[in-house]
């Protein structure tokens, strides 16, 4: 088999977790299989980058030196951990402290200049990929693997200008990708690659933003055309709710790629929608497995969803620290363009909207935000809306939660509805709010936070997802 | 509409009183929802995201001194420019005493709350009168609106005529009765027949005057309100340097009884024309800018109309609150404006 394997900061957390990735990639190797590697930052460094850029713009110079003494202690034990032979610790230790060298001349230009770019910010978060990215490499090499190092700019991941968020054009990426990495591949070798980092057509290192590592996973696994992608973290997989509300959740053994972003967008943990992306354009599986469970199979997300019968709801997520809110008035009805002005001076107040529902007599549209937006997404429609005898009231409920239900299976199933809200009833909680998208993959809808986990419960209970 | 009030005197005490008499008819008349997110006085502040419970605050300031002491929303250790910079408001209202020295701490209070993207209403003198061209570069800049209608005249309109109802015809010259105190004074002092000291101690008993009566007595406060009306309402860039200024303390009686031979009195008359200066002058009794006791008085001439002379009282609490609401509400009006269905 052909695989990317991509693994998380958790999954290189330290030398020890660093030992344990290259033990699991030997034996895949030892299977005849053929592995890319991609890599995250040691875990917790990349928002370590994140403040220490921030404090080196005040020109905190005392702070860069400390960070960049810290820094270098971590990736140096990580190194003397993850390593044994001593020529290679040595080879992979004056690569290690070359990279921080150059990342304390970075901060002290920040400092200087007491500016922070998103260019010179993505260059800085860069840093922590090409720093643990050598130190998985060699500790395969001492193992007995063959092994090399890149970045996502050496490897040819070319993106536009959009820095923090950067998109790869796609053709060109993949050809690149497949020029430097297949004749590695083929000679049993192993290139690990850095994740989230990649690079502009001028040679600018870039960011892939939201998705990270994963994105870089998928992105490379679409170009070598793998068999599948491997995404290593520290959970079994996705699972079909929380196991903090249901103990007994369950991990699923296989999902859709449109059931898994639904679960992503409702904040299953550790992926993200955009990096779903290129593996489901090729239809190549992705699996989610975890680093410190190696012997459990994980979630296999695949292309063609297979239904089974009877198998409706797959998973119910619980969203939290939302607010709901209703703007009302008779003068709404019959009144164009209403919710497109109401959603307009949300846009503008960079107010993300989560759930929207209108009944049919247009005298009022209910949505979801996220909590800490509250009081400036109802200043902003009251001074907006308010005194033009259109809208006569904006209410709101502050502590409210998304009850999310996400099937395939759903789908032209009559009276999945009655089962969902007839569970709920039985608990007697009330619903404020209920939305369901024409795709029918997913069921969502609105309760007080205090009966959110119970609402969960009854959802998870009445489809029997704990087996 | 979040709300940051910082200085809570007399003025910042009448605003909430007038929330809450009004607080129905703001909503229903103007969609007006003001919510008092930050309090800041003396003593420190008090925050709440939500809105303050504005009844009780009053009480609180009212018993124990400092709104920082309510034992729910208060923090004594919140200075005001940590709450204008960490607290989220469309609106701050600026509202401590003048200061014509440097205007602060008001001028650095409205610099943070336009960096930070909020809308200003001050009633503060001092930062406009010593920097009221760059302060309007400065919200213009940060995309904001700058309100000061309680500044000159308190409650009367004075501002709101010049520049809103006189507008397309051009205002060649504005002169006036601008200060209440000094008018008092000299009232007391022709119509009572006594001299300049005790009329001043008179007006002090009665709470017209401050202790230091300086900034009042001596033109200071006629010559920041004429700075303001020049800039806002003619256009002219000028700060309080470029106001020549004379004020009353030479007065005599004497001077008063000759004058009032001739059935003329002598006035502290502020007046913009080519240049800007305050200083006593004679007018007619039968002039109508010839007001009694603590009213003020303004004379527009211009080049159609004419001359219009508004009369109203010209300070107080109630009245200054009351243009604190009309900024807010044109505020409101101009920002929903862009959302018209």
């Amino acid at each position: 088999m052909k695989l990317v394997m991509k693994f998380g900061g958790s999954s290189v957390g330290d030398g020890d977790r660093i030992k344990r990735v290259a033990k699991i990639v030997h034996e895949q190797v030892n299977q005849g299989d053929k592995v890319a590697i991609i890599a995250s930052a040691l875990v917790g460094v990349t928002d370590d980058l994140l403040k220490a850029s921030d404090e080196a713009k005040r020109g905190n110079i005392e702070y860069i030196h400390d960070f960049i003494h810290q820094t270098k202690k971590r990736h140096v034990d990580a190194v003397s951990k993850a390593i044994k032979n001593q020529l290679l610790k040595e080879e992979v230790m004056s690569f290690v402290k070359n990279t921080i060298e150059e990342l304390e001349k970075v901060f002290t230009g920040i400092a200087y200049l007491g500016e922070l770019t998103p260019k010179s910010l993505d260059y800085v978060l860069s840093f922590g990929e090409r720093l643990s990215t050598p130190i998985l490499c060699y500790s395969l090499r001492d193992i007995g693997l063959e092994a090399d190092h890149f970045s996502g700019k050496d490897v040819g991941i070319v993106t536009d200008a959009n820095y923090g968020e950067a998109r790869p054009l796609m053709s060109l990426t993949k050809y690149q990708v497949r020029q430097r990495l297949e004749p590695m591949l083929d000679k049993g070798a192993i290139p690990v690659v850095t994740g989230y980092i990649a690079v502009t057509q001028e040679g600018f290192i870039t960011t892939l933003g939201r998705g990270g590592s994963d994105y870089s996973a998928t992105i490379i696994g679409a170009s070598l055309g793998v068999d599948e992608v491997w995404i290593w973290t520290d959970v079994d997989g996705m699972m079909t709710t929380d196991p903090k509300i249901v103990p007994s959740a369950k991990t699923i053994p296989e999902l859709s790629f449109q059931e898994a972003i639904e679960m992503a967008v409702f904040g299953a943990k550790g992926l993200h929608p955009r990096a779903l992306e290129p593996a489901m354009e090729e239809g190549i599986p992705v699996r989610i497995r975890n680093t410190f469970n190696p012997t459990n199979l994980g979630t296999l997300i695949v292309n063609k969803q297979k239904i089974k019968a009877g198998e409706v709801v797959k998973a119910v997520s619980l969203i939290k620290s939302v607010s709901l809110i209703n703007v009302s008035g008779a003068g709404m009805v019959g009144a164009p363009g209403t919710a497109a002005k109401v959603f307009e001076v949300l846009g503008r107040n960079n107010v993300n909207v989560l759930m929207i529902s209108q009944s049919a007599s247009e005298a009022n549209i209910s949505f979801i935000i996220k909590r800490n937006q509250l009081g400036k997404a109802i200043s902003a429609l009251e001074i907006a809306m308010l005194g033009q005898g259109i809208v006569r009231e904006i209410t709101s409920e502050e502590r409210a939660s998304i009850v999310a239900i996400v099937g395939a299976g759903m789908k032209g199933t009559p009276g999945v509805a009655t089962r969902v809200f007839g569970a709920v009833a039985k608990k007697g909680i009330n619903i404020v709010m209920i939305s369901q998208g024409s795709s029918e993959v997913n069921i969502s809808f609105a309760v007080r936070e205090e009966d959110g986990e119970d609402a969960v419960r009854a959802i998870h209970e009445e489809f029997g997802l704990d087996g | 509409m979040r709300i940051i009030l910082v200085g809570f005197g007399v003025v910042g005490q009448s605003f909430l009183k007038l929330l809450v008499f009004r607080h129905n008819e703001f909503a229903s008349k103007y969609g007006l929802r003001p919510r008092i997110v930050a309090i800041v006085d003396r003593g420190g502040a008090a925050v709440n995201g939500r809105g303050l419970d504005v009844d009780r605050i009053l009480k609180i300031k009212k018993e124990m001194g400092s709104v920082s002491k309510d034992p729910n929303d208060g923090s004594p250790y919140l200075s005001a420019n940590e709450v204008i910079e960490k607290i989220e408001a469309e609106i701050l209202i600026e509202a401590t005493p003048t200061n014509i020295k440097d205007g602060e701490p008001g001028l650095t209070h409205i610099k943070k709350g336009m960096k930070t993207g909020k809308h200003i209403i001050t009633t503060n003198k001092g930062p406009l009168a010593l920097a009221l061209p760059a302060l309007t570069d400065l919200a213009d800049h940060n995309g904001v609106h700058l309100r000061f209608s309680g500044t000159v005249g308190g409650g009367t309109p004075i501002l709101d005529l010049g520049r809103k109802c006189l507008i397309g015809d051009r205002i060649l010259s504005i002169k006036g009765i601008l200060n209440g105190t000094t008018n008092y004074i000299l009232t007391e002092m022709s119509e009572k027949g006594i001299e300049f000291e005790s009329a001043l101690r008179m007006a002090q008993e009665l709470g017209y005057a401050e202790k230091d009566p300086s900034l009042d007595i001596d033109g200071f406060d006629t010559a920041c309100k004429l700075v303001i009306m020049a800039n806002w309402i003619m256009g002219k860039k000028v700060t309080l340097k470029d106001v020549k200024i004379a004020g009353i303390r030479h007065i005599t009686l004497r001077d008063l009884m000759n004058y009032a031979k001739k059935d003329n009195t002598i006035k502290l008359i502020g007046s913009i024309d080519e240049g800007l200066e305050v200083k006593p002058r004679g007018i007619s009794k039968r002039d109508p800018l010839c007001v009694p006791g603590g009213l003020n008085a303004v004379t527009f001439v211009s080049e159609f109309a004419g001359e219009e002379t508004i009369i109203g009282r010209g300070a107080g609490g109630m009245e200054t609150a009351s243009a604190i609401f009309r900024d807010l509400i044109d505020i409101k009006t101009n920002l929903s404006a862009k959302f018209r269905i």
